[in-house]
């Protein structure tokens, strides 16, 4: 039988951000309710962390602590003059008091939530000066006979008083304490908050290890379905390219087909990964009108876009009805069937033949085929990479909608860093440039049918956004 | 692992891609009690996929249409051998002829093998080429998918589309078509050899060669060839002389009839059954293996996104009490109220340590109470207060901070000892102020009592002139 899951009252003052860390560490932007004012949450909610089916941990998001000056002057009452109680009994008078079930009653209950659990996490608006309420506050969380925690909270914030803190509690003994922004976590930021559990609570070590060892296992996984979906996205964008009869009209109609198109996959791509970090729409635009199309995507096709993600072009972009479309002509001329079984004969002669190859075919169909530009290619790899650095780096606590370009250089890791700076200055790798001429790669189009190929190459894609392919450095930019 | 584990398996494949491709096709599904029923059930991230998939597929009517499909496929695969059974017979009786006419040896042998080789020898091209995706390598393999997904229509077209994709992706394609390929060719070469024996038994029927270009002596060598391994089996197989006298101009004993159809027989089951069973042996082995190794690929597009909603990281456990209301302390109406003293107080609350103090508003005639964060200093404060009632009180607070119980409680304490009194809620010295959170101290504040004009955001404001 599995042991009862650690429990752990989240306490501390009100509007510090208890629910909000209870929204972070379960990953569910619906939990409880956040709002920035005193005494939103009014009840214990609770919530269970689960690895492999077993629950592990149970937090319980308590209300504020408000009053805990009045508590504590009546605790004093409580006891005779010149006798000597200790906390629990303070705490066990003051909850027999009819007290408990009056004013107190919100402090009450937190101070039974936290006796019955075996450890509490202080939450700590950083921002906050360190006043005698917060420390009348952990004398009377003390009396519990409970370990506590302190976790300083939006500690990102310009205004955070972190060295006030840290010595304002060492001074009351309790010199273990996290940094945990709920808003905007470090990446290990959870797994550091368990190792200092961990340190207070050492029964329970080894379930805050396995916590910690699936966490990291968890965002693994996330990363790896992410970068899969990234990939898909390109090769199908790459792949994807439209015949045309080679006059200005309906030249102009495809461009807009084209876009609009690119434009939608993109938006499906970026839900796919939104649910796939457990967060929905609103988090990253504030108005849903805003999100299926108009501002979200069309700029992909907007030559500033470019500018902004740092995307390097080596010539002049088009605007107006072609901006990030590129004619070409026919190249799948020899169309699906007979085109896959000479590639595949042919593998590396199709890169050199494929010039003249062009050439003749087009003259041969009189048509020409419209394809997305490298430049947006390159684009939307560098977007999405970006959403997701953001993503990885977002609490759910948080409320206001990602900005993708206010993400700091120095957030990302070294892989993810290295591939921006790839994709904003390299041309495209090797694997889209197979993409590119296998039109029947992409997804896009009506009639695509599933290929082994195609997989392969999505898969091996995706490896290299992991970083685990080198790109070979043989190629200066174009 | 038998064969209906096998299909088993298949079939579970299937209808994960099946809902997984309708969902991309045509938008998510509603499948909230779906999901929970596999959430409930617990398991692996692919058994929780694989049973949310199975409850979709037996609602949209998916699973009904594997059924459909698949015994289509199996009705087809019945017609497709007996028309390779009546292809073979009549390929043998072809080649022989009614026995009025002597057989040519060599092509019979050709009639009869001819087709065989050449699909044989496509087919392992085509695994050569696999990696590079070359189709299945089989046209009859190819045509029976074909047919069958013509078979079934509708929303159940999806399942044999989704059997394509789960094959290719799996790269299993070759060695299901050479399963059918190779079933159907050892059909016909089979039926092709009961024909051949029972002709011979029963007709009487003379082998010769012929050659316009060749001398006797390459046909004698070729024919050699052909024979050695045949032989080696125990198949009877004419002699050097024999074969040379064979040429149409001599005529034959029945001993040697008999040898050359023996050489007929042998090259056949040789060159023809054995080489085929020994692929379909081969295809079925892989085919095994694949099926053994049917693992769902969890990162693809639109079943990644299933893992935090089927394998949720927490799951609330709901609340224990019901909230009570918020209760914050009211003003009494001052019934005792002291003696008026006539003076100003002014007094900050639970300031930052950045906030200067005292105010720059602070006037001469204000008396300065300082500011105020400590138990003991409060009670001090509220001592000077019982003493003098002022008539007018000023009580600084910092708005960034909020409003809890403990500070009104103060606020209101104070208040009540003053003819007037006013909250000033300064800006904090560190960031500005949401319009939330000010929002939040009006609130509180006006729930303890105090009225609108008693709370100001700012000082001086026009409006905060004493009442009379």
């Amino acid at each position: 039988m599995n042991p009862a899951p650690l429990s752990l009252a989240v306490v501390g003052h009100t509007n510090t951000g208890k629910t909000s860390l209870l929204r972070t560490l379960t990953r569910d932007t619906r939990f409880g309710e956040v709002r920035n004012s005193p005494g939103t949450t009014r009840h214990v909610e609770g919530a269970r962390l689960a690895v492999d089916d077993e629950a592990l941990v149970e937090l319980f998001d308590t209300p504020g602590l408000e009053d805990s000056m009045a508590l504590l002057d009546f605790m004093d009452q409580l006891s005779q003059p010149g006798e000597r109680i200790d906390g629990p009994e303070r705490i066990r008078r003051f909850l027999e008091s009819p007290a408990a079930q009056g004013r107190f009653e919100q402090e009450a209950r937190v101070l039974r939530k936290l006796q019955a659990c075996d450890a509490g996490l202080y939450v700590v608006d950083a921002r906050d000066p360190v006043l005698s309420k917060h420390k009348d506050e952990l004398t009377l969380l003390a009396y519990s006979g409970r370990p506590l925690l302190p976790v300083l909270n939006f500690v990102r914030s310009p205004q955070a008083r972190i060295q006030e803190w840290r010595s304002a509690l060492a001074r009351l003994g309790l010199h273990a304490l996290a940094e945990f922004d709920t808003v905007a976590p470090a990446l290990d930021g959870e797994a550091l908050l368990y190792d200092k559990l961990a340190v207070l609570l050492e029964t329970h070590a080894d379930v805050l290890q396995r916590l910690k060892l699936d966490l990291n296992r968890q965002a693994a996984l996330r990363r790896r379905d992410a970068l899969r979906l990234l990939a898909e996205l390109l090769v199908d964008v790459a792949a994807w390219r439209i015949s045309i009869a080679p006059d200005a009209e309906s030249m102009e109609q495809a461009g807009r087909r084209l876009r609009e198109r690119v434009v939608e996959r993109e938006a499906k791509s970026v839900q796919a990964l939104l649910r796939r970090y457990s967060f929905s729409r609103q988090d990253l635009v504030a108005d849903l009108l805003h999100f299926d199309g108009e501002r979200w995507g069309m700029d992909l096709f907007d030559p500033q876009a470019l500018k902004e993600f740092g995307v390097q072009l080596s010539k002049g972009v088009a605007a107006g009805a072609m901006a990030g479309a590129t004619l070409d002509v026919v190249t799948g001329g020899l169309s699906l069937g007979a085109g896959t079984v000479l590639g595949a004969l042919a593998g590396g002669l199709w890169q050199g033949a494929d010039k003249w190859g062009q050439r003749l075919m087009g003259k041969l169909r009189g048509e020409t085929e419209l394809s997305v530009d490298d430049a947006v290619l390159r684009l939307l790899a560098v977007r999405q990479l970006s959403l997701l650095a953001a993503l990885e780096r977002r609490g759910h606590a948080a409320q206001s909608p990602i900005r993708l370009g206010e993400i700091d250089a120095q957030d990302l890791d070294q892989p993810l860093q290295r591939e921006l700076n790839v994709w904003r200055a390299q041309p495209l790798p090797d694997e889209l440039r197979q993409a590119r001429i296998h039109p029947q790669w992409s997804t896009l189009r009506d009639d695509y049918a599933p290929d082994a190929r195609r997989e392969a190459c999505v898969r091996q894609l995706a490896e290299r956004l992991l970083g685990a392919r080198e790109r070979p450095a043989k190629v200066s930019p174009a | 692992m038998n064969a209906a584990e096998s299909a088993g398996r298949w079939q579970q494949q299937t209808l994960i891609e099946a809902v997984r491709l309708r969902e991309t096709l045509w938008g998510p599904v509603e499948d909230l009690s779906e999901s929970r029923l596999a959430r409930a059930a617990g398991g692996s991230f692919e058994q929780r996929v694989w049973r949310r998939a199975l409850a979709l597929a037996r609602r949209d009517g998916l699973q009904q249409a594997w059924q459909q499909w698949w015994q289509a496929a199996r009705w087809l695969l019945v017609l497709m051998a007996v028309l390779a059974l009546a292809a073979g017979a009549g390929a043998a009786a072809g080649a022989l002829g009614d026995g009025s006419r002597p057989v040519n040896v060599l092509l019979a042998l050709g009639a009869l093998l001819g087709l065989h080789v050449l699909t044989l020898l496509f087919w392992l091209f085509s695994l050569a080429w696999t990696g590079k995706g070359v189709g299945g390598g089989s046209w009859a393999g190819d045509a029976w998918l074909w047919l069958s997904r013509r078979m079934v229509k509708g929303q159940a077209s999806l399942v044999p589309q989704a059997f394509a994709a789960v094959l290719a992706r799996r790269r299993s394609q070759p060695w299901l078509f050479g399963m059918v390929s190779h079933g159907l060719w050892i059909l016909a070469l089979g039926s092709a050899v009961v024909t051949l024996l029972l002709l011979l038994a029963s007709r009487r029927y003379q082998f010769n060669w012929e050659t316009t270009l060749l001398s006797p002596d390459a046909f004698v060598w070729l024919t050699e060839r052909i024979g050695a391994l045949p032989s080696l089996l125990g198949f009877s197989m004419p002699d050097a002389q024999t074969i040379r006298i064979s040429d149409g101009l001599h005529v034959l004993d029945a001993q040697a009839q008999a040898q050359w159809s023996g050489w007929l027989l042998g090259a056949l089951v040789v060159y023809g059954v054995l080489p085929r069973a020994t692929a379909l042996v081969w295809s079925v082995w892989h085919w095994w293996r694949h099926s053994a190794a049917l693992r769902l690929d969890d990162s693809l597009p639109g079943l990644a996104e299933l893992r935090p909603r089927l394998m949720p990281a927490s799951e609330p456990t709901g609340v224990d009490v019901l909230a009570s209301p918020d209760t914050v302390a009211h003003i009494r109406p001052a019934l005792d109220a002291a003696l008026p003293a006539d003076s100003i107080c002014m007094v900050g609350l639970e300031l930052a340590p950045e906030q200067p103090w005292p105010p720059s508003f602070l006037s001469p005639d204000m008396q300065d109470l300082g500011r105020v964060d400590a138990r003991a200093e409060r009670l001090a404060v509220l001592g000077r207060l019982q003493a003098a009632t002022p008539r007018r009180l000023l009580m600084v607070c910092d708005a960034g901070q909020t409003p809890d119980r403990g500070i009104v409680a103060t606020l209101v304490e104070w208040a009540q000892l003053a003819r007037q009194a006013d909250v000033i809620l300064m800006d904090s010295p560190t960031a500005p102020v949401s319009p939330e959170r000010r929002q939040s101290w009006h609130q509180r504040l006006g729930a303890a009592g105090f009225a609108a004009v008693q709370i100001h955001d700012q000082w001086p404001a026009a409006e905060t002139e004493e009442t009379p």
